[in-house]
């Protein structure tokens, strides 16, 4: 049976990140009754007494049960959250939805693009593959509206250690996407990118895809990670429908070619 | 698969009444309600079981319930409150709404809330033989007779004092294992048969049922012609609350004050409707179903697609009509098939059904039988 009663977990401590974005870290009370998250995949938050969200895990629970997650202010239960002191409880249920898809991905030349909080859902990717990946053969392009609204500042600092990252900002002197300054980053790259992998706004993922399947880039070399509204996350409330599927169990990542026939507008 | 013959199906009801909680539909001020029997059995006395009128609202609630609570947090953990019901009844179900039942048992079968009622369950099915005005159960593979695998016992009514008793698995033999009955021949089991296909030949003509479908599977209604029926959605919830099929829901927490429950705060969960504008906005307000011909739209398809219908074995829609009963707007089921299986036979009568045209195609003839692929 699956269970919508959360597991109990403790507010640990936060740290402000962006200019309206928090990083919590979370402990579980009782960490054997989760499943190990895999980089992509969410869990649901709740805040007692307002309400239920989906969250992406940015850190896996170790042993103790500790994770982290990024999280933007913006409606009624991010408020409530960004209100709890640390010892607070919160309640947690997951892990949910598919991963990103490492098998795939595995030593080859990766692109990631992402924009604002699409970070997030990249950043236990981004840190398992740097322990795993066999070459450096990993290039971020981080778009954001403006320097402070840029998320994940010291993990970025000490990812661009080791692989290049193109930052651009809305505001900024490049023009403002991602997508105005990658024949730049594809000069930049010693071997052309095999796979790329999207997070971010709808109109980033759509414009960053279109310019590299025009240049005849296989849409089955890129994946994209949807965001929906979700009550549920077991594929029940019908709130995240794309078609006949439910982005919660089926996606929320998704490849670029099995995505399109669920998209009737395109994103 | 035991046949009897039933002298009166209150003997049963009132057999059943020992063992179970019973629901059975009643009549009142012209409507027709599922109730819970509150004299033990008592109040069914009267009742001849002739379900000419649908009641508008399906058993779906005595399973899914429309609020229910799902936990509770106590301040320190979250505390699972799961429904616990005495054994019940439903008695005299039509075949609509077991398949009904039979779907949402698929769609719910991993639900705890859901199972806890439909494992109390008993299911006594009840053979139409006069066609309702809205139904169109045959052209849905739906009804109007019983099939046995979607309910416990079988009521057939063979004469005005005689009726017949299909027992259809262990849980039906057991709940009658007491009840005095006289085996029924295979002959009597025929002219259950010829009954059924009797009835099914007085349902009216359903092409437009068949055309609507065609059109939405081969994606022939453009935008524009979900967008011109969706000027009559009121967005009220009216077809997906008596939808039996329907299973969208919204969860919401209650503080002390707001719930029964003095153990803390409750989280409930509560019909939900994808008619609804905010129902799949976003916290940053980004809506990916803004437009009120796109939800109509995805109303419909998830009730006909053969995407689907391949999940589930069968449509979404069970044809019982109710839709076309309660929409104030106007575009239940028959108006909107009528209008977009019309248009895909080459005549655009979107803009003149959302005008209260309802001419029928005339494009495809004979009966089909809808079966999903």
């Amino acid at each position: 049976m699956d269970s919508m009663t959360p597991l109990a977990a403790e507010l640990l401590h936060y740290r402000e990140d962006s200019a309206d974005t928090r990083y919590f870290k979370i402990r579980l009370i009782a960490p054997n009754k989760m499943s190990a998250p895999q980089p992509g995949q969410f869990c649901m938050l709740s805040v007692p007494g307002h309400g239920e969200a989906a969250f992406t895990f940015a850190t896996a629970p170790d042993k103790q049960g500790v994770f982290h997650i990024l999280v933007r202010a913006i409606g009624e239960l991010t408020y409530a959250l960004f209100a709890l002191k640390p010892g607070q409880r919160i309640g947690i249920r997951g892990p949910f939805g598919k991963a990103w898809p490492l098998a795939e991905i595995v030593d080859q030349q990766l692109l990631i693009i992402a924009g604002g909080c699409g970070l997030a859902p990249l950043n236990g990717l981004i840190d398992h593959l740097l322990k795993t990946h066999r070459k450096p053969q990993l290039t971020l392009v981080y778009g954001a509206r403006t320097s402070a609204h840029q998320v994940l500042n010291s993990q970025r600092q000490r990812w661009n250690k080791q692989i290049p990252i193109f930052d651009v900002l809305e505001d900024g002197p490049d023009g403002g996407t991602p997508l105005s300054i990658m024949p730049n980053v594809i000069k930049s790259m010693v071997d052309k990118p095999e796979k790329i992998l999207l997070c971010g706004p709808e109109a980033m993922m759509q414009i960053s895809a279109l310019y590299f399947l025009a240049q005849g880039f296989p849409a089955t070399s890129i994946w994209a990670a949807i965001e929906c509204r979700m009550h549920c996350a077991i594929g029940l409330c019908g709130h995240c429908y794309l078609e006949q599927q439910y982005a919660c169990t089926d996606g929320p990542i998704y490849r670029w070619d099995q995505l399109q026939p669920l998209l009737r507008r395109s994103i | 698969m035991n046949v009897y013959h039933l002298d009166s199906p209150q003997r049963l009801y009132q057999h059943l009444a020992q063992d179970y909680q019973m629901y059975h539909v009643v009549e009142s001020n012209g409507d027709s309600v599922w109730q819970k029997s509150t004299h033990n059995g008592v109040d069914y006395e009267k009742s001849d079981l002739k379900i000419n009128r649908l009641p508008l609202m399906s058993p779906k609630s005595l399973f899914f319930s429309e609020q229910e609570n799902l936990f509770y947090f106590d301040g320190e953990c979250f505390r699972e409150t799961l429904p616990q019901p005495e054994p019940f009844a439903l008695f005299a179900v039509p075949s609509c709404d077991l398949h009904a039942i039979a779907y949402q048992d698929q769609f719910f079968s991993k639900d705890p809330y859901y199972q806890a009622r439909r494992q109390q369950a008993l299911l006594v099915g009840l053979d139409c033989l006069t066609p309702c005005s809205n139904g169109f159960c045959p052209t849905v593979n739906a009804g109007p007779g019983v099939s046995p695998d979607i309910t416990d016992l079988t009521l057939h009514r063979e004469a005005t004092n005689l009726w017949m008793l299909i027992i259809n698995n262990e849980r039906g033999d057991n709940a009658i294992k007491t009840l005095a009955l006289t085996t029924a021949d295979k002959y009597s089991y025929r002219r259950r048969d010829q009954r059924i296909e009797s009835c099914k030949k007085q349902f009216k003509h359903d092409e437009a049922i068949t055309a609507g479908v065609a059109a939405i599977n081969k994606n022939a209604v453009s935008d524009a012609e979900w967008q011109a029926l969706a000027k009559r959605c009121l967005s009220c919830s009216g077809c997906t609350n008596v939808c039996p099929t329907c299973s969208c829901f919204a969860t919401r927490d209650l503080d002390t004050e707001e719930t029964d429950n003095p153990s803390g705060i409750v989280r409930q969960r509560i019909w939900d409707s994808c008619l609804y504008e905010s129902f799949q906005r976003e916290a940053s307000q980004h809506n990916p179903s803004a437009e009120a011909g796109e939800r109509v739209r995805r109303f419909w398809y998830h009730k006909f697609s053969n995407q689907f219908a391949a999940q589930f074995g069968r449509y979404g829609c069970i044809g019982c009509g109710r839709c076309e009963q309660t929409c104030p707007g106007t575009i239940g089921v028959h108006s909107v098939m009528h209008a977009i299986g019309d248009n895909s036979l080459g005549t655009n009568n979107v803009e003149k059904n959302s005008l209260g045209n309802n001419k029928k195609p005339t494009g495809i003839q004979g009966k089909q039988s809808l079966t999903y692929g």
